[in-house]
Order: C-alpha cells, then structure tokens, then sequence
C-alpha cells in the first residue's frame, strides 16, 4: 500500500503540470465576464474600472451602455451621459441610451435639455412634465402637462398637479393673527393641537395669576407675572408664524418625496434591461 | 514511513498558515455612551457684543448652578438655552427671546413630541433654531422620527 500511495501522488502532480491549462486571467472574454460580474454584482466602480480595460471597446456599444448604466446607478450623472452620448444612431442601444441620457439630464437637475428635437421620444415628454413639478418653467395647463401619461398614471399626476397649483398651505399672517385674538389657536391652525393647548393653559394661567396678584396688590408679582404673560404670548404668536412656515415645508416636503418615489418606482420612464438574468 | 511523513507534512503546512482568529476577532475599542449636549457647552464668556455677552453670562450661571447640577433633562437638542443662545446670535434679541419663548412653551407639550421632531444622536428631539427664524430658505424639513447625525 505504502509503495503505491508515493508514486501515485507523483504521477497525479506530473500528470497536473502536464497538462495545465494556461489560462491569461487578462484575455478580453475573461476581463469583460469578470466585468459583467461584478456590475451584476453591483459593484460599479469596480465594473467600470475593468471594463474601460477590454481591449477594442470602442467598438462595443453595450460595454459603453453598461458603464452609463454603472455611472448612473453610481449617481455620476455627468459621466453617464458622456458615455450613453457617445452611442451612436446605428447602435441596437440607441434609442434606449437617448432615454438613459435624459434621465441623467433630468436626475442631475438639466432640465433644459429636455427641450430637444428628440424630445420625441415618450419618456422624455414624461420627464418634462416632471421637471415642471420641479420649478423647471411655469407650469403649462393641465391638459398639455398630463398629456404624455397613460390610465393610472394620468390619475396620479392629475394629484400632482393639483398639489403643485394648489398646495394647502398655511398662512402664517393668518396664524399669528389667530393667536393674537386667542392664545394657541394660531398653532391649532396649523395643526399643532397639543402645543395650541398648552400655549393656551400657559398664557391663560400665567395671566391669571398676574390678574390676582394685581387685585391683591402684590407690588413684585404682579409685574413678574405680567411679564411672563407677555413673553408667553409674544412667544405663541411668533411661534405660530413659525408653525405655518414649518408647516408649508412639511407640505412641499410631502409632494417632492411623492414625486419622487413615484418616478423611482417607474424607473424614470425607462425601459428595464435584463443584463444580470 | 513515508505515509507517516506526509500526514505530518500536511498537518505541519496547517498549523503554518492557520488562521490567527485572535487577531481577526481582536477587541474592538467602541464607546456605548450617550452623547450629552451639556457634555460639549463652551463656558467660556464671550459673544459679538455687551448685550450677547450678558446673556452668555447669564446662561453659563444658569448652566454651573442649575442645568449641570440637574443633570441631561432638556427633552430637547441643542437644549433650551443653547437654544436661546444660538436663536439671539443668529436673530436679534429680541427675535431670539421670541424664539425661545415659544421654544419654552413647546417644551411643556408632553404629548406631541413623538410625532413631530426628528431625532438627534443623544436620542433628544432635533429642533434647531434655522427652522424658527421666518426665513424660509433655512427651513431643512426632515420628517418626525427620522434619525439625524446631529
């Protein structure tokens, strides 16, 4: 047994150096699938740096889509667009590279690129329609804004719209008037309902007791209680003016946090790709 | 014999390049404590002018002889009277008393502070006096609840 066992291992190991494969770990197929990998990995940075290392890849339009598609994931916006425009017309990609390039546009906050002649294209009148949501141009009329959407979507951006034109927003004139008339209700305009209360039992008790102090002729108390009723309801009114403007960031906060889960959720009206099956 | 040799070979190359968990799995020198707003107060007196340096005076009192012998109570960061510090050097005085007045006021409401501010890392409610200042361009919403790294 033991005089088998040593030339076996031997004639394994020749027989391994023998016949051992040369792999070049840096071959063109290898680097690209290490590349395409890693990008299903989603490790973008990593997928970029090896696919600008495939030798001839000028000439393949999908690794430059893939790297746009990294960069944009990656949030570099710029550099996405630089490599989805440099597909050409003629490019089985073409058209979905133009609607990755204006979804960068869009995403990097270039909304007058929309205004384009290849503004033809569906997604890119969608986007259009969103980035006068955000304070691109004056908004057009409702018709022509909801125009580019289809079924549920028309719903949804009608909402939109209409939250957009007609925000519910707060006065705060309004508000500090309300609590001037009666201490807290400026707040409970505003929706702040315990601290509308409590501004008002504050200001009521602090009043109170400045009243009874004045009636009782209490020379020191009744000025400390007079002044702490003042910086009460001084306090509430400003407060309230405050609340209303909190309150109108709260509603703007509300409709651009809709709006954009909304186009995460659509995927910025482009197409999905099914490169990591 | 030469079976022998090659099981211990083996285990020799094992124990040769066996992972050192010791040092993988070393201690980690973390810090499990709060951080504390009243752990981080400038006391020194000092401000822009006479009237923030009275009031700097006054507040740093307030802070040696009642706050820091009361302890982390304020529910809220930064608490009230680096509220009012901060309120009056970015206002005015009398802005900042407003300020602080309805801070003051907001700070007896026990019933709706879970549903309205963010929360600081010292587990306080987050209300920094930009968002008091009536000029909407320093208004940074951040939803109730949401943790922020402040």
């Amino acid at each position: 047994m033991k005089n088998i066992l040593l030339p076996f291992l031997f004639l394994t190991l020749l027989q391994g150096i023998s016949y051992s494969q040369d792999v070049n770990l840096y071959s063109k197929e290898n680097r690209k699938q290490f590349a395409d990998y890693l990008y299903c990995q989603k490790d973008y940075l990593r997928a970029v740096n090896e696919y600008e290392e495939v030798p001839g890849l000028a000439a393949s339009d999908t690794i430059r889509f893939k790297i746009g598609l990294a960069y944009l994931k990656m949030g570099d916006y710029d550099s996405a667009s630089v490599n989805f425009s440099q597909i050409g017309s003629n490019s089985f990609f073409y058209n979905d590279a133009q609607a990755e390039f204006f979804k960068s546009q869009f995403l990097s906050g270039n909304y007058g690129s929309l205004n384009t002649e290849n503004g033809n294209y569906t997604s890119v009148k969608q986007l259009k329609s969103f980035a006068y949501l955000f304070d691109y141009e004056p908004l057009p009329s409702k018709e022509i804004f909801i125009s580019p959407f289809e079924g549920n979507e028309r719903g949804k951006l009608s909402d939109f719209y209409d939250r957009k034109t007609n925000p519910p927003y707060k006065s705060e004139l309004t508000a500090a008037l309300l609590s001037t008339i009666i201490p807290g209700l400026g707040k409970i305009y505003t929706k702040e309902y315990s601290d509308g209360i409590i501004a008002f039992l504050v200001t009521g008790l602090m009043g109170y007791i400045a009243y009874t102090d004045f009636k009782a002729n209490h020379k020191f108390r009744e000025w400390l209680f007079t002044g702490l009723t003042a910086f009460f309801y001084g306090g509430n009114i400003y407060g309230s003016a405050a609340s209303a403007q909190i309150y109108n960031a709260q509603v703007n906060f509300r409709l651009s946090s809709d709006m954009k889960l909304f186009l995460e959720e659509k995927d910025y009206f482009v197409p999905d790709y099914e490169f990591c099956k | 014999m030469s079976f022998k040799m090659i099981l211990i070979f083996c285990l020799w190359v094992t124990v040769l390049f066996s992972q050192t968990d010791w040092e993988k799995w070393g201690k980690a020198n973390v810090s499990y404590e709060m951080t504390r707003d009243s752990g981080q107060r400038n006391y020194s007196i000092s401000g822009d002018n006479a009237g923030q340096i009275f009031l700097k005076s006054a507040v740093v009192v307030y802070w040696l002889f009642i706050s820091d012998v009361d302890g982390d109570n304020c529910p809220f960061s930064p608490t009230c009277s680096s509220f009012f510090l901060q309120s009056v050097k970015e206002t005015n005085i009398i802005q900042g008393t407003f300020m602080f007045a309805d801070r003051f006021t907001r700070d007896m409401d026990i019933f709706g502070r879970m549903s309205h501010y963010p929360i600081a890392r010292n587990k306080h409610f987050y209300d920094p006096p930009s968002l008091y200042t009536l000029d909407e361009s320093k208004i940074k919403y951040i939803s109730a609840g949401v943790a922020v790294n402040k």
